[in-house]
């Protein structure tokens, strides 16, 4: 069972004045649910085992992982990465982790389950209305309580392990405190795919995720906030990926 | 299942309905100039010849991929170098990509855009290739960059490769135009990778890498005086460098 937040049809305010692809503007938004947590290994298991469903890193070997020691945003690409082992084989599975959110799927493989789970993805809209959870500005709460409310990358840089929690990468989901809408980890533990596409794109391989990831820092990307849209190739499975999931309220819902 | 229906507030900012004329028109000029930082510089060298290759095996279609090793190797030295310069081998992370920022223009920011704007990077083989090559590629990078570009593809390589000898042609291509600050960027790169401690002892370098809060979105102000200091200041760092 998936538990639900149920985000009312209104116009919101989303947006930032300083971003071109993501201005501050209104819009009009449908009813929704959203999903409190993110999908986590034990979900994805459950859709692999009903379905039988080929991951993109499991068919192309594409998984690119971390370790601590790398430049910042420089990823290694791994062939035994996949969901089950997302930083590659060497650096241990989901064994004990099925809580996680799942990671080192594509937006392809997101799509999937949601299909199969007859949800869908956020539109891009809909997560930064749910994110933002009634409040104004960059973040839901504040900046210097934000650690409280995310898993997110402690050091400077990535060059050594961030031992400042307890996770070096992701995080049992809903180990944090919720935004105040109640929805678990909308900034970091894992960049969340999100449907729809930006006023820019050029390029049908382009697809968009959001609320930053465990492996983002304030020095270095600073993607957890409410505001800012990640690219991403729809094929490509890095091992701060992953996604919740929404649904359209209809009358039977 | 449990089902939480809760009411969000609707929030108008003042700001919204004052500066949408003034929005749009600072918006087409970073736009023009957000083109023109995720711009890559091609070679010459084999360009045609490398191109039909990345078209012939449809690497621009796959997720992960290189040329076909029999394929590279039968490359002479300047093709494998125009390979590099125009084809990423692996998908790139998703913050890599930062958002178009109004007055983007008027920035020199910390660091350039990536190597390539298509959601690709330079694989761990080809970052291992390119710095391998340093004394092959130099020349052709020189070569290249002396025609008036230097492309984000060519900043990531000048860095990857720590190239301190272009500095001085670095410069002059800047001075040309001066519309392309990310290459200021690249040379305080440089200047910082170097440890330069005239620059590592600047407000600059405290502002753009070492406050508690700069990151990949701090940025100095271009003008004219913080353009002509990180010149000068990359000028004496080649002269240590030349010694």
């Amino acid at each position: 069972m998936i538990p639900w937040v149920t985000i009312p049809a209104g116009t919101y305010q989303i947006g930032a004045t300083e971003l071109i692809d993501n201005p501050r503007r209104t819009v009009a938004i449908a009813a929704f649910e959203v999903s409190k947590y993110e999908v986590t290994n034990q979900q994805f298991y459950e859709f692999v085992q009903a379905t039988g469903y080929l991951t993109d890193a499991e068919r192309t070997h594409n998984g690119r992982v971390f370790e601590p020691g790398l430049k910042e945003f420089r990823w290694l690409s791994d062939r035994t990465a996949n969901w089950h082992f997302p930083n590659g084989r060497t650096r241990g599975g989901i064994q004990g982790k099925m809580n996680h959110p799942v990671t080192c799927i594509s937006f392809r493989d997101a799509e999937a389950y949601c299909k199969w789970a007859g949800t869908r993805l956020p539109t891009l809209d809909e997560w930064e209305v749910a994110a933002r959870g009634g409040t104004d500005g960059r973040y839901f709460c504040d900046f210097a309580n934000l650690r409280e409310y995310a898993n997110v990358w402690g050091g400077r840089d990535h060059l050594k392990a961030d031992t400042s929690d307890a996770f070096l990468t992701t995080a049992p989901v809903g180990s944090f405190k919720p935004n105040p809408v109640g929805l678990y980890d909308i900034y970091g533990n894992v960049f969340e795919f999100c449907g729809g596409k930006l006023r820019s794109d050029s390029r049908a391989t382009q697809r968009h995720s959001r609320g930053g990831s465990w492996w983002c820092s304030r020095n270095s990307c600073c993607f957890f906030n409410s505001v800012d849209v990640g690219t991403v190739n729809v094929r490509a499975s890095f091992s701060n990926q992953g996604f919740r999931v929404a649904r359209t309220i209809t009358s039977s819902s | 299942m449990k089902n939480a229906t809760i009411a969000v507030m609707f929030l108008l900012g003042a700001t919204f309905a004052m500066g949408q004329d003034d929005m749009a028109k600072a918006g087409k000029a970073s736009e023009a100039y957000r083109a023109h930082r995720e711009q890559i510089t091609k070679p010459s060298y084999g360009l045609a010849k490398v191109e039909t290759l990345i078209k012939k095996y449809k690497l621009r279609d796959k997720e992960d991929g290189p040329l076909p090793a029999a394929e590279y190797k039968k490359l002479t030295t300047a093709e494998r170098f125009t390979y590099h310069m125009i084809f990423g081998e692996v998908s790139s992370q998703n913050c890599d990509a930062m958002p178009t920022f109004v007055d983007e223009e008027k920035h020199i920011y910390a660091y350039p855009p990536g190597a390539f704007q298509d959601e690709r990077a330079w694989s761990d083989t080809q970052l291992a290739t390119i710095k391998k090559s340093k004394s092959a590629f130099l020349p052709l990078l020189k070569a290249t960059i002396l025609k008036g570009k230097i492309g984000c593809n060519l900043k990531q390589a000048i860095l990857e490769l720590d190239a301190v000898e272009l500095i001085p042609t670095i410069c002059e291509v800047y001075k040309q135009k001066r519309y392309d600050h990310d290459i200021l960027s690249m040379l305080m790169i440089l200047m910082k990778e170097g440890k330069f401690k005239p620059f590592m002892d600047s407000a600059s370098y405290k502002k753009l890498y070492a406050d508690e809060t700069s990151s990949y979105q701090s940025f100095l102000v271009a003008n004219r005086e913080n353009q002509d200091l990180i010149i000068s200041r990359a000028m004496a760092y080649y002269a240590t460098k030349k010694k």
